[in-house]
């Protein structure tokens, strides 16, 4: 036994080959299964049958290879280690692993240059590597994040005017 | 009193700064790196933030990130623990401008004691004995073949900021003086940004006598005695005891009194360290101040009865020292050994990695100051120490029966721990008798005579 911070869940990375929707009863099954592993903190679940396998686990950040088709995307909450952290409210299922914006320092984030102006960033907006996406005020000094990533912003993962900590994931981009 | 506190710090002493902090009713918010997620002082802390990658300079090192913790956290105060920014002048002023109190002297005292060239000056002025030397910054190569002439040799060249055993060069004549002062001054660069180097006689084989000093900010100072750190390897202190099987009370009172003028000549403040190099004909000289709370403050603590931790942070606070430290008197015997993540039968190679099964000693006298636990990574970053486990007794030989006792019990899996070494040392002839000095580790592993192989328990698999 191991004591571990809240635990990250993965994406499991789609097959080209041999996908097939799935439905709606199978996605409530992979997330009943997503909270037995949460409730007995179980890391790794793994099932095969009729030409179907599955594999769940749990662990830090990055994707992680699926078996063999058709392979399942599972929803995904990411909360980071600490105990003063903001949680993303669960996503919904998405064809391609989002990358994170995370923080490269610890600090307030703000999503928006002044008190009334208009955020930086806003989900769907396009940016690249280049992009201002927020500040994190830290000792009284405003400092503007880029996203160091291109894409577009799928989700603002932390909290207006709340600590943010190193490596806390800020946006997620597609 | 603080409300809250921050811990700058990572390991054991993070641990043992939130237990003091714990049982004040103080609360605690503990700064971590990416490495140290799964540490016990994160679980145990009531908040925690991540400060940044796994390496000390990206971390525990990172003053702007430290201070943004604090600020975030809204602590009242900080402790830095050992080691990191414990005696980093710089970061003490950077917590006052802030209007965080920083738990240790002022960095103004910090600053006089932690120039070690400065401090042999203090000394001077304030009577108190220090090694012949140079009589400051030795600049040249020829500056030094004269002085070592003229002190004797053999010398030792020492880094001006240095500490903790590095940037030390010996050198027995003068064609080895030439390279040792050029090494010593490359170390230096390389360790603590300045190559400065002075230049102190060897004393040979002497024995590293240190003494506790408590100061309130009130103007009242004591000594609590004094810690033997003669079991050393590689500079490094690796079993410390109180008292010292050495020491007379004669020779204490002189010691303790000098100890003391010394560190209120320069205003100081918390609980600081003098250490001292006693010789064969029982002269000791004064070698430098640890301006922070040390590793080893724990025998000091069992046997003046009292926590030296709280009593930094009731003195940060602004309170008088307490009644039962102002009048403290030495009682039973402690010894401390240093657990380090090491490999004992391959000359002391870290090993780090996860330990699979923990389990500590216990019973009466014995105690352990540790942060691992079953399952927990031992991560490659910081240094090796593990755990220290203190035995006291009621007399010198009951401790170290004990510590044999304790020891014995002390069943670390997964991993490479020096226990083993440990446990060699308390069967050690020379170590029972109190007859050691800082060769002893040095002649006892060349002599081949440690038995490192002897089984501690075993339990079924």
């Amino acid at each position: 036994m191991t004591l571990l911070p809240k635990p990250t869940y993965l994406d499991a990375q789609p097959l080209t080959k041999g996908t097939r929707t799935l439905e709606i009863k199978e996605i409530k099954e992979i997330k009943a299964i997503i909270d037995l592993m949460e409730k007995h903190d179980l890391s790794v679940f793994e099932i095969e049958k009729e030409g179907f396998r599955l594999r769940l686990q749990k662990g830090p950040t990055g994707p992680m290879a699926a078996a063999a088709p058709p392979a399942v995307i599972i929803p995904s909450k990411a909360l980071t280690g600490g105990s003063e952290t903001t949680s993303a409210p669960p996503k919904p299922i998405e064809s391609k692993p989002l990358k994170e914006i995370v923080s490269p320092m610890v600090g307030t984030f703000y999503r928006a240059g002044s008190q009334d102006g208009a955020p930086f960033v806003d989900v769907g907006k396009t940016v690249t590597e280049e992009t201002v996406v927020c500040i994190i005020e830290a000792m009284k000094v405003m400092n503007e994040i880029k996203a160091e990533t291109s894409g577009v912003i799928a989700e603002v993962v932390a909290e207006n005017g709340k600590p943010v900590q190193f490596g806390q994931a800020l946006f997620r981009v597609r | 009193m603080f409300e809250k506190i921050l811990i700058a710090n990572r390991g054991e002493i993070a641990l043992r700064v939130i237990r003091a902090c714990k049982e004040l009713g103080i609360r605690t918010l503990a700064i971590y790196s990416e490495a140290d997620v799964d540490s016990l002082h994160v679980q145990l802390a009531d908040e925690s933030i991540c400060i940044g990658a796994a390496p000390s300079s990206e971390s525990y090192l990172k003053i702007d990130r430290i201070m943004s913790a604090a600020e975030i956290g809204d602590v009242d105060a900080i402790h830095p623990g050992y080691g990191f920014l414990a005696e980093n002048p710089h970061f003490a002023e950077v917590c006052e401008s802030c209007n965080i109190k920083f738990i240790g002297p002022s960095s103004r005292a910090m600053q006089a004691m932690g120039d070690k060239n400065a401090a042999r000056v203090f000394a001077r002025k304030a009577g108190v004995p220090v090694t012949p030397g140079s009589d400051g910054i030795v600049e040249t190569e020829s500056d030094a073949i004269r002085i070592a002439k003229k002190i004797g040799y053999p010398v030792m060249i020492k880094a001006s900021a240095g500490g903790g055993g590095r940037g030390l060069r010996t050198a027995h004549n003068e064609p080895s003086l030439k390279s040792a002062f050029h090494s010593a001054r490359h170390e230096a660069e390389k360790a603590f940004g300045n190559e400065q180097v002075y230049i102190e006689k060897l004393i040979v084989n002497p024995h590293h006598i240190e003494f506790q000093i408590v100061a309130d900010s009130h103007g009242h100072m004591v000594h609590l005695g004094e810690r033997d750190c003669s079991i050393q390897r590689r500079n490094q202190k690796v079993i410390e005891e109180c008292p010292s099987p050495l020491m007379t009370s004669g020779l204490r009172k002189k010691m303790g009194n000098a100890a003391v003028k010394l560190a209120k000549s320069v205003g100081y403040e918390n609980v600081g360290t003098i250490e001292f190099l006693v010789d064969q004909d029982r002269h000791f000289y004064f070698i430098e101040m640890n301006t922070r709370i040390q590793v080893e403050h724990t025998i000091t603590e069992e046997v003046y009865g009292c926590d030296l931790v709280k009593e930094q942070i009731r003195i940060a606070a602004g309170e008088p020292l307490s009644p039962h430290i102002a009048h403290a008197t030495p009682r039973l015997h402690a010894i401390e050994c240093r657990i380090n993540a090491e490999d004992p039968e391959k000359d002391f190679q870290p090993s780090p990695g996860r330990i699979d099964f923990y389990y500590a000693p216990g019973g009466r006298g014995v105690r352990i100051d540790s942060h691992v636990y079953t399952g927990y990574t031992v991560p490659s970053h910081y240094d090796s120490l593990i755990a220290k486990i203190i035995t006291v007794g009621a007399t010198r030989m009951n401790a170290i029966e004990r510590m044999r006792r304790a020891l014995g019990e002390y069943y670390i899996t997964g991993i490479k721990t020096t226990v083993p070494f440990h446990a060699a040392i308390m069967r050690n002839g020379e170590f029972r008798d109190g007859n050691y000095d800082t060769s002893f580790i040095e002649r006892v592993m060349s002599s081949g005579k440690l038995d490192l192989k002897s089984p501690s328990i075993r339990l079924r698999e």
